[in-house]
């Protein structure tokens, strides 16, 4: 029994009650291969329309299509931006979450409004294809694309291109990864950044924290085994996966941005995003880890009152305030 | 094999050049009482540095490992808090070699002031001339000295922290081991600033700062040699010297381990809290970026060290039970 064998870091108790309403908010239905239509469905009810998110507060949200990665369809965009427009203003580029097999590029908005007033900032956030109707690299393709069309487009909407720092959550963290190495092997656009928050980056499954995490807990070992399956279908777990899409398997990491990576202490991915920072660190790269104790998976969204999430949401702003240098 | 080092940030590499003179000798039994009395002139006595503030300061001498000399400990604690309030156990860093607990009075006093806590600050013996086992044993006595003189000193016993920077850092860590291993004190939790824990010097970021930075890989090999004497390099270093020897990191109390992306210990320390996680123990992990060993010390005002310390408290609070602040 994995139980026994791999007894689990504790959660902080003050983190309880927001880990049960996540899981009967957001798992309701467990996450299988025969649920993840389901489960899809039921991820676009819980998500509200964006003027609702939004609210009364002073942005501008503009939708855009914009070219999509050669010979596949366009890309759908999200561009908010401060009431009344910026010039020459930092941008975040929003990769949402879902194990690339749920969800949508509203979900999450919610944070980088906060980030668009509170840093007079440009956020944009991507629509990309979920798996398993578009296994990888179709959903970081489609990422790449449209942060190729934010860079190239960075005068007209008030961006400046040198401060761009791509972020996202889970799977919009592993997402994040990828297009920092797309954009490092294409020469692409060159960011300031890459803000990866309990990113899902290595689909093997094995390492300490998965076992630990194995029917317990927010996006559980299965969940994350539903996902990889539907993601990589029969290239998983060999050496054809796409390290675009896997991060952790790309040998070289090497000559990338600065990177945040932050994750809970008593979650899956724990253990990957560890790794994933230290492989950065032993290239000469800069990365900044914060492992918070007794974290769930994305705790600091789901429990936000609790001091753990207080702080982690502090060092956060902190990282963003040095690496967009804004005050 | 080279290993090009994470670059220090540029907003701290023109103070490095300040910190770390080219002409410093290296640690050897001629240069470090020198050095240990320049540093001790650096830090006045506690009294001094408390000054105004709220915190009444006690010196006291207390009994030492078994057969050893008695220990100097400093208390601070706040005035006008009743008890019994949580207390940080403080061990001053110094490579083993140097250092005095003055050094981390400030550190101690802010904490104090803001947390309502008792500090209590030991002195112990040093390396070279009192290799190990006696700093650890000294700290571990002191300990056992506070837990039992808890109602005398206003503290919870059940709420006490050993905490350390650098060298302090890895004496907590043993002292921790200590207390389980022997069925001690229960702490806790242990608060680890860039702890020194590993003599072996074969981590990536133990060859990334060879020469570079302000304690480098030839600084630490003179710290291990001096602590361990003969044991050194063998497989018979204790765990209680180098925690990373102890093959069971299980039933520890809560680890804050807070190190930089740019220092020496950056691996051995993130190592540490990796093989905490795999037992099911509680840790967690700062790795700022940018950062030299000991940044919080040596560039206050640096944001990175404002955002690092509220961070540490933070933890405190969520480990001793304390109001948010």
């Amino acid at each position: 029994m994995s139980a026994d064998r791999y007894p689990p870091v504790p959660y902080d108790p003050e983190l309880e009650a927001g880990l049960a309403a996540f899981l009967d908010m957001v798992e309701r239905i467990p996450l299988r291969a025969d649920t993840i239509l389901a489960n899809r469905a039921h991820f676009d009810t819980i998500v509200p329309p964006v003027g609702q998110i939004v609210g009364d507060r002073p942005v501008e949200v503009e939708e855009r299509t914009v070219p999509g990665p050669p010979g596949a369809p366009d890309v759908e965009l999200t561009i908010i931006r401060p009431r009344g427009g910026v010039v020459d203003a930092p941008a975040l580029y929003g990769i949402h979450g879902g194990g690339m097999v749920l969800g949508n590029r509203y979900f999450g908005i919610d944070g980088l409004i906060a980030d668009v007033l509170r840093f007079n900032a440009v956020a944009v956030s991507v629509e990309y294809r979920l798996a398993p109707e578009h296994p990888a690299p179709a959903a970081v393709e489609d990422c790449y694309a449209g942060l190729v069309w934010l860079s190239e487009h960075a005068e007209e909407l008030g961006v400046d291109r040198d401060r761009i720092v791509v972020t996202g959550a889970s799977a919009g963290g592993g997402l994040s990864a990828g297009v920092s190495l797309l954009a490092r092997d294409r020469g692409g656009p060159a960011l300031a950044g890459q803000m990866l928050m309990c990113p899902m980056l290595d689909d093997r499954n094995e390492s300490v924290s998965s076992r630990q995490y194995d029917g317990r807990g927010a996006w559980d070992r299965n969940n994350n085994d539903t996902a990889w399956n539907a993601i990589l279908g029969p290239l998983r777990g060999t050496d054809e996966a796409s390290p675009y899409q896997v991060p952790a398997r790309m040998a070289d990491l090497s000559g990338l941005p600065p990177a945040y990576v932050d994750v809970g202490a008593a979650e899956i991915f724990r253990d990957e995003a560890t790794e994933y920072a230290t492989r950065i660190w032993a290239t000469g790269g800069q990365a900044e880890l914060h492992v918070w104790s007794g974290g769930y998976h994305a705790f600091a969204g789901f429990s936000p009152d609790a001091v753990v999430s207080r702080a982690a949401e502090a060092v956060r702003l902190s990282w963003l305030r040095r690496t967009l240098r804004v005050p | 094999m080279t290993h090009p080092p994470v670059p220090f940030d540029p907003e701290i590499e023109a103070a490095l050049a300040e910190i770390v003179s080219p002409d410093a000798p290296p640690f050897t039994p001629e240069t470090i009482p020198g050095m240990r009395a320049a540093m001790a002139a650096m830090f006045p006595p506690a009294a001094e540095q408390v000054g105004d503030a709220p915190v009444l300061v006690t010196e006291w001498k207390v009994p030492g490992p078994e057969g050893a000399p008695d220990l100097e400990i400093t208390v601070l604690a706040p005035r006008d808090v009743e008890g019994p309030v949580p207390c940080l156990y403080n061990i001053h860093g110094g490579g083993m070699m140097v250092g005095h607990r003055n050094m981390d009075v400030g550190r101690l006093l802010a904490l104090v002031v803001e947390l309502g806590v008792v500090a209590v600050n030991v002195e112990y013996r040093l390396a070279p001339e009192h290799p190990h086992p006696a700093p650890v044993e000294d700290c571990y006595a002191g300990l056992v000295w506070t837990v039992e003189h808890a109602a005398e000193l206003g503290i919870d016993p059940a709420r006490v922290v050993v905490m350390g920077g650098s060298a302090g850092g890895g004496l907590s860590a043993g002292v921790a081991l200590l207390a389980r291993d022997r069925g001690g004190p229960a702490l806790a939790g242990q608060l680890l600033l860039c702890p020194m824990i590993d003599d072996t010097n074969t981590t990536v970021a133990s060859h990334q700062y060879s020469n570079l930075g302000t304690w480098t890989r030839e600084t630490n090999l003179a710290g291990w040699q001096s602590l361990l004497g003969d044991d050194y390099g063998t497989d018979a270093v204790s765990p209680y010297a180098a925690p990373t020897r102890a093959t069971d990191l299980s039933g520890l109390p809560p680890a804050f381990i807070e190190v930089g992306s740019a220092e020496t210990f950056r691996d051995e320390d993130t190592q540490y809290a990796l093989r905490i996680w795999e037992t099911g123990g509680q840790a967690e992990l700062h790795v700022w970026s940018g950062a030299f060993h000991g940044f919080d010390m040596y560039v206050p005002e640096w944001h990175v060290s404002k955002i690092a310390i509220e961070t540490r408290t933070s933890w405190l609070r969520r480990v001793l039970g304390l109001a948010a602040g």
